[in-house]
Order: structure tokens, then sequence, then C-alpha cells
């Protein structure tokens, strides 16, 4: 399966505004949960996994997050890709001491964690590369972020 | 010896595939005779016994026995070579 189908355009939420990682969490589950991708669970497991085991990571010249949680609360698997018009705050994946400001989020609604390692690797593959975030962070509309994606699959 | 290697992260779902798939190809290539076990972090104190290094994407919320290395690098693409280095050199 490639990455580009686990694409969602009401998962995909551009120059978004945010007040803190709360907010946009829950943006993003009430898009979710209206659509039944996620169960009610949800928004509280992913904002305990986040406080518990943060997912900020500082790439090269900017910072994305890839918050996820269990996979017994995702019902539909997805992709979600926000791009927020202010930074939030993030703790770092390996120094949770630590805050970085996120403008691009991943959040992973994923639930056959030993069938999706190719996927994962296309994510990591479009984080890796600055000009990536940077296009994410320039996209209008959702067709500019498949596109993105579809390149990914094209060159993995 | 065959050497056993914890492969951790928080909800044992995303990150740790990736970086379990990594250690293997790298054990493999370097002829280190070893397993790579992928669990959730909170698997890794009761599983720490015989086992020699836990590898980690994500902080680690207590000490271990065996040695530890925070693995971050293989997500973001950022000094990926110096940690095998590290991961190899704390095999040996």
């Amino acid at each position: 399966m490639s990455i580009e189908q686990f694409l969602n355009d009401d998962l995909i939420k551009l120059n978004l505004s945010c007040k803190d990682q709360n907010d946009l969490f829950e943006v993003m589950y009430k898009e979710a949960f209206s659509k039944g991708m996620v169960d009610e669970l949800f928004l509280t497991k992913i904002k305990e996994r986040e406080s518990v085991f943060p997912t900020g990571l500082n790439l090269n010249k900017f910072s994305v997050a890839i918050p996820h949680t269990d996979p017994q609360y995702v019902k539909e698997q997805f992709i979600a890709v926000v791009t927020l018009e202010n930074p939030v705050k993030f703790h770092l994946m390996d120094d949770a001491s630590q805050e970085t400001d996120v403008s691009v989020i991943f959040m992973l609604g994923l639930n056959q964690p030993h069938q999706q390692i190719e996927t994962l690797q296309q994510l990591m593959a479009i984080m890796q590369d600055t000009s990536n975030i940077e296009k994410l962070l320039a996209a209008t509309n959702s067709e500019e972020v498949h596109s993105i994606f579809k390149q990914i699959e094209a060159s993995v | 010896m065959k050497k056993r290697i914890l492969v951790a992260c928080g909800a044992g779902i995303a990150t740790s595939t990736v970086v379990c798939n990594r250690v293997e190809k790298l054990v493999k290539d370097n002829n280190v005779d070893a397993e790579v076990i992928q669990c959730k972090i909170a698997e890794v104190k009761a599983k720490q016994k015989g086992a020699d290094l836990i590898i980690s994407t994500t902080i680690l919320p207590t000490t271990y026995e065996i040695p530890a290395i925070i693995a971050t690098s293989y997500i973001t693409g950022i000094a990926m070579e110096s940690l095998d280095k590290k991961i190899l050199d704390a095999l040996k």
C-alpha cells in the first residue's frame, strides 16, 4: 500500500490556527472521530502518549512531530498532515526535558504495526528532505500535499 | 555468543518498526550474530535479562542493567552513521 493512500483530504489541514498542542489534538480528533476513523478514547490516549513519550523531532532546519497512539484506538488507518499558522510546542522524542517549535505535524493513525514498515520508511524519507517540509509549509491545498507524497512513492 | 538486542518505542507501533529493520540490516552487514527483538519500552524492564543492548526511539523512563542507546537519528536521518558505529561498538 502506498503512503499516499493513507492521506484523507478531511485530515489535511493547512495553515491551521491552534493555540497549543491540546487544541491541535482536539481539532484533529473531532475530524477523525466524525468520519469514524478513530474511537472515542483516541483523544485521551494520544494526549497521554504524547505526555509520557513525546514525538517532537528536530530536523535540520525545521521541527516536526509524529503523534500517535496504540493501534486499538484506530479504526481506519490514516496519516493526517497539518501545517500550522503559528508553531506549537512539542517535547523532543529523545529528550523530554527539551521543547521545540513544531510547524508540521504528521499524526499517525496506524493499526497494522508489522505491515507498515514501507509506509513509515516513506514517511521518514519525506521528513528527511528539507525541501519536502518547505513544500508542505508552502502548500495551500491538499492536492499539493498529495503530490509530495506521490513523488516519494516513485523515488523510494 | 549470539547477542540479543531489544528495540523499543513508546507505543510499539510506529517508530520501532523502522529502527528494527535498520538494526537488523546493520548487524547482518557487519557479521554480528544477533537477534533483534521489537517491544514496547514498558516491556524492556522485564525483558532485559538475557539481552545485551537496548535501542530505543523514545526517552528511557527508567534506568536499566544493560546499555541503552537512543536511536532518534534513524528517524530524522541526522548522524545515522555515528549511531551505527555506537551500536556496533556496544555489541563488541
